[in-house]
């Protein structure tokens, strides 16, 4: 505009509007982008502590795909991460965030070791006895949360969460003391349950389990495009009110989506025990909680999303064992994890919120003279 | 009766980080904020002091320099939500992350190495020399008093009977009738939250500088995790916090005796109650609520976890 | 707080060619205004004319695009409410910014630079106590804010606008959330301002309260200024034509007969409502088939928890409700729905529709469990797509897709859709709360059309609205609600306009007649 002056010292003005629906399209790419700028970041860091970051990168490429071992060994972590993303991203559509699967996780998988050490059967059965089991722990776990969020309106980040450390020093109880394998005295862990998973075909080490999370990602795709169900679930987590108005039984609905939450984690749980460990140990878990947190928080609605981002997770905590040989720790893999969901985070809120740069009309009014 | 008062005093000590990290997460929350990197934030304030704390000799500095260091990560957290409005918790999980992940790494070389210019615990006159609960009760370090004694007092004059306070509040529970007002909510939010970070990074200098006075990894051990639990229960009021936090210490603390006098418990079994006892604290008021008890009520800063947009100006 | 300087008639505020868009949108076009000391000035038009948007100029919320503010004939380009407080300008909005758990006392004082640093509650009581003194306005200091009414809400709002100096008072459709009696009081306290030496600035879309309450009208529409004057001498069909562009037509309505047939019972119901109180207070009513029976009052006199104990979105403590003879007191929501119970709720957005969800969910809200859109496990998406597009078609929903959220869609769009949706379930009854309000004449005319029709069909509707003329003319029957209990009923051969009015304002005796007129 002709004859505006801008007011000495005023900013263009920013303003952040928020976007409705999210083209997931653009959802990815501004994540991957926030993921780019943050390993950038990272590698800085790091060739400044005097490290050759590119040399690091390149081992660890070499490591993890260089050899069908180094693949298998990631597809094994990822597995656990995976199943965990797909019980939080179930619960994430009704905005529950169940920050408790780590915990679900070990409940399951001491479950599962319960069946797998004292019941005997044919291996099929006792395996599907053991998912079962694995399943019940889980649910179990997630049960006081979920009724205290359902019914009383908790807050199930907090409560979720602090069963984790419970879970784990239950755990701790039965594999170093209760169910302690007194005839392996170096290990501090049960002695190896009554039946594994099979590996697939041709492996060293990947077992069958890590076709689980890609089955429920496209059992849920559906399920939440054409169900009943899944529509009312995603119609609760838009507008509980105007859900109740529909007729759905929402608290119904919410425990329902928190048990099933907690039932598939806990499922995570007995298929990392029964395919990867084989004992139930008190370390049996790897953080995978915390990670298929994240890349459920982070793959917003998208399944094809979670899977990626899982994967990519893997191979960050894979290449920790790979950093640690070039002399970091690998809780500096942990630090290098928190950069990245902070610049995965900042895409997140791009995609979701959309940049208006303030144009003139902004600008402080027009000149003196009024125009005719 | 030893075992009971030697107990209270452990309680005590081991009650001082959730103070500290608890009133920082009260002061954060209060301002609308949800800041779940505590974990991290006691680990960043921890290392910091004892890396400070090998070239000084006055304990204080090494406080400072952990409270400056956690400050400083939670200004980062800060500006990420606050200004560009990252998801909180997300961002407070990678607070946690980053804190943890970094202070493992840096305090590995200080492993096991006490600190040796510390806070050292000293008397009360008077009141130490009450017999029995005297010495339990007041012969700490000037750390553990001051949190104690003139944080929550300190705390509760800055929210209720200042007029920044007043307005701290009121960004709390409607930024936009605050920013209506005329307070300006950003800069309120990045303050508290930094100052709340700082404060956690006390409780964490405090476990190198008094209490366990030497690095071992994971150094925080949960405790983050139990302020976030005690600030709910204690119905963001800094009075209750304080006793929240002591009831955990007394957990702690019993679970120390249990291992001495051989109870016979597994340590595994008494670690789990602090987290037992506290979600038990925070599921029962509303429970006991619907079904027509009424134990105490609790309401969280309405704004809180919510970023705030302003509409256009 | 000083008197105000300057002798009466004297112009105070001077606004020249305003002009202000939001994104294609122009809101005001070239617009002048004239404010005077001592008067009180009504800001006139329908929603969207442009009369909160020039009022959030002056008072610094907006900056204009272009055009120039003057108060006592010094330039200023206010960046932020502040500054125009300092000028004296200052704005009570609908929605107010009130912190709820924090008291009076703490409210006013707020972001208020005469607040001392540090304050005791006792200190704080004590101030406010002087501050309404001197302004001659009363509200329990003590009190939060949650506690008050909405009538004593309003009154601290206007008190910490005043505090802080403000000549120049605007008012965003202050009668909106008042009962009659409220309405009235605040007059006077407007009334007083004025005599004060202040100026108010009224916005309003309601032409009675104008002609009663001003001196001088500007009438806006669709953002240009249509006329100022001086509103002795004016009526109310004249401003209506200037406000809306044309006669205000009847809408076309074929009198079925009213049926005997009872759908809709209510006996001696009583209620509570979301804190707690009793909301409906043994309340009995009775809607026929092919009638419409309007329930006049005041939003917040027990209207929504009507509607929701004959919807099923609320219990009952005692009382039946029955449909078409059946009892159905307290069942869910959907056995309302099969009864054929249709209820566009008040809360457009918080209840009827899912925003995030697209327009084909929000179409099938209502009805998507039955069999000809789902089976057991799986919805059936092609039926559904096909009934959300005729629904779309028929109730003129204007929308570019049945994929896009509900949320995109304007106002009246989601109003069409909720009305057009819900009408398909009021086989026998249609609840409407507040069912126009908010919407432009189109979208109105859409919706009371879509209740008009259903009554055609034998349904019986009822109409709540606070909109007195819309329940004068669309009703059989009329019935006035009060602080949860029914307090009189009119057939419509037999309306006494005043004697309504009264009673919505709770002035039940016979003897209380106050002057309404212009």
């Amino acid at each position: 505009m002709i004859g505006t002056r801008a007011e000495a010292g005023a900013p263009a003005r920013v303003r952040l509007e928020r976007r409705l629906h999210v083209e997931t399209r653009r959802s990815a790419l501004v994540r991957i982008a926030g993921l780019l700028v943050a390993l950038v970041v990272t590698g800085i860091l790091l060739q400044a502590s005097g490290r050759s970051a590119p040399t690091l990168a390149g081992e660890v490429f070499r490591a993890t795909f260089g050899g069908r071992f180094g693949l298998e060994e990631t597809a094994v972590l990822a597995t656990p991460i995976l199943i965990d993303a797909i019980a939080v991203a179930i619960g994430l559509r009704m905005h529950l965030w169940n920050i408790g699967v780590e915990g679900q996780f070990y409940m399951g998988a001491w479950a599962a070791a319960g069946v797998g050490l004292f019941v005997d059967a044919p291996r099929p059965v006792l395996l599907i006895l053991m998912a079962l089991a694995g399943a019940a722990g889980g649910a179990s776990w997630i049960l006081i949360p979920a009724i205290a969020r359902a019914y009383w309106n908790v807050n199930e980040i907090i409560t979720t969460l602090l069963l984790n450390f419970v879970a784990v020093s239950w755990v701790e109880w039965f594999s170093i003391g209760l169910w302690r394998d007194k005839e392996a005295a170096v290990v501090q862990a049960t002695p190896p349950v009554g039946a594994r998973l099979p590996l697939l075909p041709g492996s060293i080490i990947l077992h069958v389990g890590f076709l689980l999370p890609l089955v429920l990602a496209v059992v849920f795709f559906f399920v939440f495009r054409n169900s009943r169900w899944g529509f009312e679930v995603d119609m609760v987590g838009g507008n509980p009110r105007a859900a109740e108005f529909a007729g759905i039984a929402v608290r119904r609905r919410i425990l329902s989506v928190m048990l099933l939450s907690g039932a598939i984690a806990g499922v995570s749980g007995m298929v990392h025990l029964s395919g990867a460990t084989g004992r139930l140990q008190g370390t049996i878990s790897n953080a995978y909680g915390l990670s298929g947190f994240i890349v459920a928080a982070l793959a917003g609605a998208s399944f094809f999303g979670l899977l990626a981002g899982g994967l990519f997770i893997a191979l960050l905590l894979h290449s920790g064992i790979v950093l640690q040989s070039a002399g970091l720790s690998v809780y500096i893999v942990l630090a290098i994890y928190g950069v990245v969901l902070i610049g995965i985070s900042v895409g997140e809120m791009a995609s979701r919120y959309r940049l208006v740069l303030g144009g003139k009309r902004d600008l402080a009014s027009g000149p003196k003279e009024a125009p005719p | 009766m030893r075992i009971l008062l030697a107990s209270l005093r452990t309680a005590i000590d081991a009650g001082t980080v959730v103070v500290l990290a608890g009133m920082g997460e009260l002061v954060t929350e209060r301002v609308g904020v949800l800041n779940l990197g505590q974990e991290g934030l006691i680990g960043i304030g921890a290392v910091a002091a004892v890396i400070v704390a090998e070239g000084v000799t006055s304990p204080w500095v090494a406080l400072l320099a952990g409270m400056a260091a956690a400050g400083l990560l939670g200004f980062l957290f800060a500006s990420s939500v606050v200004v560009v409005r990252t998801n909180q918790v997300l961002t407070g999980l990678a607070v946690v992350l980053i804190g943890v992940g970094l202070s493992n790494q840096l305090g590995n070389n200080y492993q096991g190495s006490p600190v040796v210019h510390r806070f050292v615990p000293f008397d009360i006159p008077l009141l130490a020399d009450i017999p029995q609960i005297g010495p339990a009760l007041f012969r700490h370090d000037v750390i553990v008093f001051l949190s104690y004694v003139a944080l929550p007092v300190v705390v509760t004059f800055l929210l209720f009977r200042t007029r920044h306070g007043m307005n701290l509040r009121a960004v709390g529970e409607n930024p936009a009738a605050a920013d209506a007002a005329g307070i300006n909510v950003t800069a309120m939010r990045l303050l508290y939250t930094s100052l709340g970070a700082a404060l956690t990074g006390a409780g964490g200098a405090f476990l190198m500088l008094s209490f366990t006075h030497a690095w071992s990894p994971n150094v925080a051990r949960g405790r983050g995790w139990v302020a976030l639990a005690v600030v709910i229960f204690a119905a963001w009021r800094p009075s209750l916090l304080v006793f929240g936090a002591l009831l955990f210490g007394a957990m702690i603390s019993l679970g120390f005796i249990a291992q001495q006098q051989n109870w016979g418990i597994p340590s595994s079994v008494l670690s789990m109650l602090p987290y037992v006892v506290t979600l038990a604290l925070i599921v029962l008021p509303p429970a006991l609520g619907r079904f027509g008890v009424k134990v105490r009520s609790s309401v969280a800063p309405a704004a809180l976890a919510q970023p705030y947009f302003r509409e256009e100006r | 707080m000083p008197a105000p300087a300057g002798a009466p008639g004297q112009l105070v505020v001077e606004a020249r060619d305003i002009t202000k868009s939001f994104d294609e949108v122009l809101a005001l076009d070239h617009v002048d205004l004239e404010l005077r000391i001592g008067e009180v000035h009504a800001l006139l038009g329908e929603n969207g004319a442009g009369k909160t948007t020039l009022s959030n100029v002056l008072a610094g919320i907006y900056r204009a695009d272009s055009g120039t503010v003057l108060v006592d004939g010094v330039e200023h380009h206010f960046r932020s409410p502040a500054q125009a407080i300092e000028a004296g300008i200052g704005m009570v909005h609908q929605h107010f910014r009130l912190i709820h758990p924090m008291t009076v006392a703490e409210n006013i004082h707020l972001g208020w630079r005469d607040t001392p640093q540090f304050v005791t509650k006792r200190e704080l009581i004590e101030r406010t106590e002087r501050v309404m003194g001197e302004l001659g306005m009363h509200v329990d200091p003590s009190a939060e804010i949650w506690q008050l009414s909405v009538g004593e809400q309003q009154r601290v709002e206007i008190l910490r606008t005043l505090a802080r100096g403000a000549r120049i008072l605007i008012l965003d459709e202050p009668t909106a959330v008042l009962t009659e009696q409220e309405a009235r009081d605040l007059f006077s306290v407007i009334r007083g301002l004025v005599e004060g030496g202040r100026t108010v600035v009224f916005i309003s879309h309601k032409l009675n309260e104008v002609l009663e309450v001003s001196d001088r009208i500007t009438v806006l529409r669709d953002g240009v200024r249509v006329i100022s004057r001086l509103t002795a001498g004016a009526t109310a069909r004249e401003l209506a034509k200037l406000m809306t562009g044309e006669e205000r037509e009847l809408l076309e309505k074929s009198r079925t007969k009213v049926g005997d047939r009872p759908v809709l019972e209510l006996v001696n119901v009583t209620a509570r409502g979301s804190r707690g109180f009793i909301a409906i207070h043994e309340a009995s009513l009775t809607v026929h088939a092919g009638e419409i029976v309007g329930i006049a009052g005041v939003s917040g006199n027990g209207q929504t928890e009507l509607a929701e104990v004959a919807t099923g979105l609320r219990r009952v403590d005692s009382g039946r409700v029955s449909i078409e003879g059946f009892d159905n007191t307290n069942s869910a929501p959907r056995r309302f729905a099969e009864a054929g119970v249709g209820h566009i709720p008040e809360d457009r957005l918080g209840v009827g529709l899912v925003r995030s969800a697209p327009v084909r969910d929000n179409a099938v809200l209502r009805n998507y469990w039955k069999p000809e859109h789902s089976g057991r496990l799986a919805l059936r998406r092609g039926r559904i797509s096909e009934f959300a597009r005729r629904l779309v078609e028929a109730a003129r929903v204007q929308t570019r897709s049945i994929y896009s959220p509900a949320g995109y869609l304007s106002g009246g769009n989601q109003q069409r859709l909720i009305a057009g949706r819900e009408a398909l379930v009021a086989e026998r009854v249609f609840i409407a709360n507040q069912p126009t309000r908010g919407l432009d004449v189109h979208a109105t005319q859409d919706v009371r059309q879509s209740l008009i029709d259903r009554r055609s069909a034998g349904c019986g509707v009822l109409l709540i609205s606070e909109d007195l003329d819309e329940v004068l003319e669309m009703s059989d029957r009329i019935v006035v609600l009060y602080e949860g209990r029914i307090v009189g009923e009119f057939p419509r051969t037999d309306v006494d306009r005043e004697r309504i009015g009264l009673l919505m304002g709770g002035h039940i005796g016979p003897a209380d007649a106050e002057e309404a007129s212009v």
